[in-house]
């Protein structure tokens, strides 16, 4: 082959190879932007009049009085839609009777997007579930609802396949009473809700209000911590001494072996499984509780992150210099002190990274929980608790607000307010992680 | 040092009685995975002396509600096949060649900045990246396509192609991690006696380290068919778990469903009723990954130690 042709094909390949790497970084970036954007979108919103009506109502925050003057001059602003709805359900039954047939539905579908943009009507009987008390709390929602009253949503099959249209449902009542809602909704938005940028930090700590419409996510942050926690409780010492034992005192031979290759087919078992090993062995053979607790759950997640923190520990033991060690021996220390004095603490960066990576893994991990820890239904779950009653937790309950919940797409904002607050809580453990193997490897060089 | 005798005794006897508690916690430690395979296949082996196996592997008929269920779970199998040979075919090639740019060609700084983002991508939950999948990627697909040639009508944007395009980038860093480490064991000696023989970088990566370093990459290809196969929360959520074999067989745009997501799926109304056939079947399912993830490893292991000794042999 010709010189220039290999020089070609040499260069080639570095491109081919810096493009799989820019691919993964591309990758990453995908899947972070929009769950960050979004995400903060549950903490930073344009909150409107409804918002902080509800704060008050559910949360009992914010300023009474403010929020009452503000409300009676929303009010204010309100009444002609009303008092144009009134008059046109008056001259319905007057209209010639084709017109009331092509007009009625699309009324009511005008009525009933008013009623979810604003809020019941006053005086109407106040509704049972919390989410139909109050209008839209969020602009974005609010701008939605509104798009919803002003157009009709019809599929054109002109083309040979189904396309979205939106027709404008105006022309059809003009010469109505109801014509000028439209006008009014459109432009006087702004006074009708008077929206205004919110900062919700307590989204992290509020409990939710009617399945997640309102309010926080306090419990299944708190859940993820108490697994989290407890998992790490009940693998870290197992897998401290484990490692211990591996590297300083376990001889070669079949033992260690056998020993060494249970630790890395623990290590290959599919998440879901250990899901099915806990309801198998810890809740329906040891009964450690009556259905799924948090303990359940967190020995199943511990057993998860075992083969993690028992490598890390190894390799951290094993780091340590061996001087440290004979020195030690010289000094007279038995094996015993050896260890707990000279070699785990020189070891113990080393072990805490490992540690931090397996919490972030504890935290995020689904599968595991469906059966032993996790229910969809949120409530506080307190300390004394934590050995009998299961409790919501951000991955399960992410699961479950975007495939079972009766209104997906009204509560996306809460979807990925919850998966960027898991995402940052694995990400800040990772970053601690990182950080810590830094310091040590500066440590090292002197 | 000059100690009693009654001292070194103790001294002996506590070392001893040390290193019996340390055998012990460790053994815990280590037999657990022996009580996962006792615990599942104590709740599988009642489904199998039930129900015929032959069924359960080759009959597609999977109607566990019915009266009386059927539970073939053909068509799971191939789904969860399916999902995880396309997810690995997709993540092989860009898994190697970024393993070979981050340990052949790029500078170690840049390296450096690198390491964070594969360790970010792997460190993402599952269920953020089935979250991802249904609310940007399904959405995204669906509207594709009209702008694929043949004006393709893509049904639900949750399908077998949406699963393994996902589990392909959670694969992505295990296949990258465990190739580079591969690559970097190949040694110097082996880089340096290429280059004076004058090769070029590619020459040498193609002909000389690649096939040094094929075993680590093998088992780092392995890895990521365990990921991709054990993975349950992106296949629940992403790909559409209809209990079908897709026609025909390489139709990714259908959806199908995987033996994790059946598991984790069924088994909240199934386990109200424990010990129900349908409870049973999910616990053979489990059995049929955990001997999956067991055929990997062997394997994998398999591999190494061939390394190994050839390397040994000269």
């Amino acid at each position: 082959m010709r010189m220039s042709t290999r020089k070609m094909l040499d260069r080639a390949f570095t491109a081919g190879s810096c493009l799989a790497v820019a691919l993964m970084a591309l990758f990453l970036l995908l899947v972070l932007a929009p769950i960050f954007v979004q995400g903060a979108g549950a903490y930073v919103f344009r909150g409107t009049i409804e918002y902080r009506r509800m704060m008050l109502g559910e949360f009992e925050r914010g300023n009474e009085l403010r929020v009452a003057q503000e409300w009676s001059e929303v009010q204010r602003a309100r009444r002609p839609i009303y008092e144009a709805m009134a008059a046109f359900e008056r001259e319905l039954p007057d209209l010639p009777a084709a017109r009331r047939k092509e007009l009625k539905p699309s009324f009511k579908a005008v009525r009933e997007g008013v009623e979810s943009l604003l809020g019941p009507e006053p005086g109407a009987p106040l509704p049972a579930l919390t989410r139909k008390i109050y209008g839209q709390t969020r602009w974005g929602g609010a701008r939605e609802k509104l798009s919803d009253i002003l157009f009709e949503e019809t599929w054109d099959y002109s083309g040979g396949e189904g396309r979205k249209v939106l027709v404008p449902r105006q022309p059809a009542f003009e010469g109505t009473a109801l014509a000028p809602v439209f006008p009014l909704l459109q432009n006087g938005l702004d006074a009708l809700l008077r929206p205004r940028l919110t900062f919700y930090p307590r989204f992290l700590t509020d409990g939710s209000v009617d399945a997640h419409f309102f309010g926080g996510i306090g419990p299944e942050v708190l859940g993820t911590l108490y697994l989290a926690l407890g998992a790490m409780l009940i693998a870290v010492p197992l897998g401290i001494v484990a490692a211990v034992y591996f590297q300083e005192y376990a001889e070669a031979g079949p033992v260690l072996t056998f020993l060494r290759s249970c630790v890395n087919t623990l290590a290959g078992v599919p998440s879901v499984v250990f899901g099915l090993f806990g309801l198998a062995f810890f809740i329906n053979t040891m009964h450690v509780s009556q259905g799924k607790s948090v303990l359940a759950g967190a020995l199943t997640l511990a057993l998860l992150v075992l083969p993690t923190v028992i490598r890390s520990s190894e390799e951290a033991i094993a780091a340590v210099p061996r001087a440290y060690k004979e020195g030690a021996l010289a000094l007279g220390a038995g094996q015993w002190r050896t260890i707990l004095t000279v070699i785990l603490p020189a070891a113990l960066p080393g072990i805490l990274t490992g540690i931090v990576i397996s919490m972030g893994r504890a935290a995020g991990e689904t599968a595991p929980i469906i059966f032993t820890a996790a229910v969809s239904v949120g409530r506080l779950v307190g300390p004394a608790d934590v050995l009998t009653q299961p409790t919501p937790a951000l991955s399960w309950n992410l699961y479950n607000l975007c495939t079972e919940h009766e209104a997906v797409d009204e509560i996306r904002h809460v979807q990925y307010g919850m998966a960027a607050t898991l995402v940052l809580i694995v990400l800040a453990l990772n970053l601690a992680a990182i950080l810590i193997r830094a310091r040590v490897a500066k440590r090292l060089k002197g | 040092m000059i100690l009693s005798s009654g001292e070194q005794t103790r001294r002996k006897v506590y070392n001893w009685a040390g290193r019996c508690v340390l055998f012990a916690v460790t053994s815990v430690a280590a037999l657990a995975v022996l009580a996962i395979i006792l615990f599942i296949a104590r709740d599988a082996l009642p489904f199998f002396s039930g129900n015929d196996a032959g069924t359960f592997l080759f009959s597609a008929a999977w109607y566990p509600a019915h009266e009386p269920p059927q539970f073939g779970a053909a068509a799971i199998f191939v789904g969860s096949f399916l999902v995880t040979g396309t997810a690995v075919v997709l993540a092989v090639p860009p898994g190697i060649f970024a393993a070979i740019c981050m340990s052949d060609i790029l500078p170690f700084h840049v390296r450096q900045v690198l390491k964070p983002v594969i360790e970010m991508l792997a460190a993402i939950p599952s269920v953020v990246y089935g979250f991802f999948a249904l609310a940007v990627v399904a959405p995204f697909l669906q509207g594709m396509g009209r702008w694929l040639p043949g004006n393709f009508e893509i049904a639900s944007g949750v399908n077998a192609l949406t699963a393994s395009v996902i589990l392909g980038v959670m694969a992505l860093p295990t296949i990258v991690s465990v190739s580079e480490d591969a690559l970097q064991a190949a040694g110097r000696e082996l880089r340096e006696g290429s280059y004076a023989l004058g090769a070029t970088r590619a020459e040498t990566l193609v002909k000389v380290v690649l096939p040094a370093a094929v075993s680590g990459i093998f088992s780092a290809v392995l890895l990521g068919i365990m990921r991709a196969l054990g993975e349950t929360m992106v296949v629940w959520m992403a790909s559409g778990n209809a209990a079908q074999i897709p026609k025909p067989w390489y139709n990714l745009l259908q959806p199908v469903r995987t033996l994790t997501a059946t598991i984790a799926g069924d088994m909240g109304e199934a386990d109200q009723m424990t010990g129900s056939a349908h409870y049973h079947v999910l616990f053979a399912m489990g059995f049929c990954l955990l001997l999956f993830s067991f055929a990997c490893n062997l394997a994998g292991e398999w591999i190494v130690a061939r390394q190994r000794r050839r390397l040994r042999g000269g």
